[in-house]
């Protein structure tokens, strides 16, 4: 599946080869004033096995740059580089899970699961004994049958992940995957996640309004920001330990956060952005 | 007594919002059974019938020119022995469903085609709605011109009446897909075929099926209005044949039996759609009454 890595390649991302280079993507929107834009030039690299979040405001772009790569929205201006090679979108290789918990409303949670599964065309009896694992694994044993209408949202976002996962794909766009859900829950899954990419060899980028989600999760966090978007700063996470709790009581991680904090003001309250860059050294 | 403490505690509360407090009353929940709706049904009929009868009996109305409950009886008495009634009704039965089959097979077919191409539906959409707007039962003399006056017309003139509307509902219930599990799959890599197969359709069916329901009605009113123009058989034969001759309680009766046919093959529908959308039956908030 991966080529290329060299061994200790997951160990330190800045000498892992760049999987997907974005340069210059750029990207407007028709709206009745004349277009908007929202993507102003964008350029950031994901290495192999990285795992990047991307946090900015709402409403800056993020699941726009999802939709670029995930070959669903054409960038009006940029290129894309997959190991090199130059690529219109990188559809089939990723594995994408929208903001909104997308179920098939007509599928039970089981067959919604095995929807990827279904489209490789694994033997539909392995695919489900497959589908089950991961849903017990989710706390989601017993709903196999039931329709997405009669689950709790944070069930649906399980769901979905659930999906995401199971395809087993390059590399697996998340948009606010984890938003849904109760902190003990939450704290549970991205352990979950980080076992699984972690095992398996995966690259992730993960959208996040939680900046404390952030710091716990990713190898690096591009931050996003100013009117259209640009890519502010991109910043290298080094904890000792990359599992959620761990992670959270790094010394280093307080420091962490307050530097995205701070950068993240910078574009709300341009006054007190001196302040918090202060608090954080 | 635990309901009385409640109730009792419950009453200084009556300024809480309407939505909390709606829904049926005692009454209506003791009655709102299957037998207690039969009943009420039953009884609405029999007065019906009844009040005609005795207008009738009484010299309100004359059974010349409305029939009456007893003479209807009679008639479909008489109409059942000799078999006559089954025949006729069997004509009509067999025309309608072939025509609704076909028509609506074909419509729903060319509509949901339509999503392949934004182009190819762009173009033909005025012509659609050019023949749409076209009365199609003032089709009925070409189509029996064309396809003669035998069982094949009614059947053609029922596809007329039901082509185009199930080709209009496929067509906007594909363009209402959602867009978004629609991107999802093509993430994934799904060719437009597949997105077809495992969106279109399954998001198209509830559409469909409703459609279906109108449908069933078109290629009754397809074959009759066929059978009127010119027959040997069928239902519309026989109640535009009694007409002519003043014979109201035939008229009646063959009203009666299509009524019976309509409502059948309604709730033949009903069950399909329960098989083929159990999931349109479930929600979170369900059972929740406003
Ligand atoms: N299809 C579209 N047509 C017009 N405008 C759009 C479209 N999609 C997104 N936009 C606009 O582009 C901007 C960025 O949207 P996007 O969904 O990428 O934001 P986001 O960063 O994901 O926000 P959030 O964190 O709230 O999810 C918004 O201002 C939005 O209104
Ligand atoms: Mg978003």
């Amino acid at each position: 599946m991966d080529p290329t890595p060299t061994p200790d390649s997951s160990a330190d991302p800045k000498t892992a080869p760049v999987q997907l280079a974005l340069r210059g993507i750029r990207k407007s929107f028709q709206a009745k004033a004349g277009p908007v834009p929202v993507l102003d030039g964008l350029s950031f690299d994901i290495h192999e096995r990285d795992f990047v979040s991307i946090i900015g405001p709402s409403g800056c772009g993020k699941t726009t740059v999802f939709n670029v790569i995930a070959g669903l929205l054409e960038p009006d201006a940029g290129t894309m580089l997959f190991r090199g090679r130059p690529v219109p979108g990188l559809r089939g290789r990723v594995g994408y899970m929208m903001q909104k918990d997308l179920l098939f409303p007509w599928r039970t949670v089981l067959q919604n699961v095995m929807l990827g599964l279904e489209m490789k065309g694994t033997d539909p009896r392995e695919a489900t004994d497959t589908a089950r694992r991961y849903l017990a694994q989710f706390g989601l044993g017993g709903f196999e049958n039931a329709y997405p209408k009669t689950l709790s949202g944070g069930m649906r976002q399980r769901a979905a992940l659930i999906r995401t996962l199971i395809m087993d794909p390059d590399i697996l766009l998340l948009d606010e995957p984890f938003s849904a859900l109760d902190y003990q829950t939450r704290l549970y899954l991205e352990g979950v996640l980080l076992d699984a990419v972690e095992r398996f060899g995966k690259t992730v980028v993960l959208v996040t309004h939680d900046i404390d989600e952030a710091v716990a999760l990713s190898k690096r966090v591009v931050v996003l920001g100013g009117r259209p978007s640009r890519v502010k700063n991109v910043h290298a996470i080094e904890l000792g330990d990359r599992s959620p709790i761990g992670a959270r009581s790094d010394p280093r991680f307080s420091e962490y956060f307050h530097t995205l904090c701070g950068e993240l003001d910078i574009q709300t309250r341009a006054g007190s952005a001196s302040t918090a860059r202060a608090e954080a050294a | 007594m635990t309901t009385h403490a409640l109730k009792s505690a419950a009453a200084p509360e009556a300024e809480r919002p309407a939505a909390l407090r709606r829904g049926p009353g005692p009454l209506a929940r003791a009655v709102d059974t299957t037998l207690g709706r039969g009943l009420i049904q039953a009884a609405a009929v029999a007065v019906f019938f009844a009040a005609w009868e005795i207008a009738v009996d009484a010299g309100w109305l004359t059974e010349f020119l409305v029939g009456a409950p007893s003479g209807i009886w009679r008639v479909f008495r008489a109409s059942l022995m000799d078999g006559s009634l089954a025949v006729d009704t069997w004509y009509t039965l067999v025309e309608a469903i072939l025509g609704f089959v076909i028509g609506t097979a074909l419509g729903s077919l060319a509509g949901l085609g339509l999503w392949y191409s934004v182009l190819v539906a762009r173009v033909v959409e005025p012509f659609i709605v050019a023949i749409n707007s076209v009365p199609k039962i003032a089709l009925a003399p070409i189509v029996i011109l064309w396809f003669g006056t035998g069982f094949v017309s009614k059947v053609a003139l029922a596809v007329s009446l039901t082509a185009l509307v199930a080709l209009i509902a496929a067509y906007q219930a594909a363009r209402d897909a959602d867009p978004d599990l629609q991107a999802l799959m093509a993430s994934m890599g799904a060719t437009k075929n597949r997105i077809f197969r495992s969106v279109i359709v399954p998001s198209t069916l509830p559409a469909i099926i409703g459609m279906f329901r109108i449908n069933i009605g078109f290629a009754l009113v397809g074959a009759v209005v066929g059978e009127f123009i010119s027959s040997q058989r069928g239902l519309g034969h026989l109640i535009y044949n009694a007409s002519s001759l003043y014979d109201l309680n035939t008229v009646w009766v063959g009203l009666f039996v299509l009524m019976f046919v309509g409502f059948v093959l309604y709730h033949v529908i009903d069950v399909v759609e329960r098989r083929i959308l159990p999931w349109r039956q479930v929600s979170t908030a369900g059972g929740i009454q406003v």
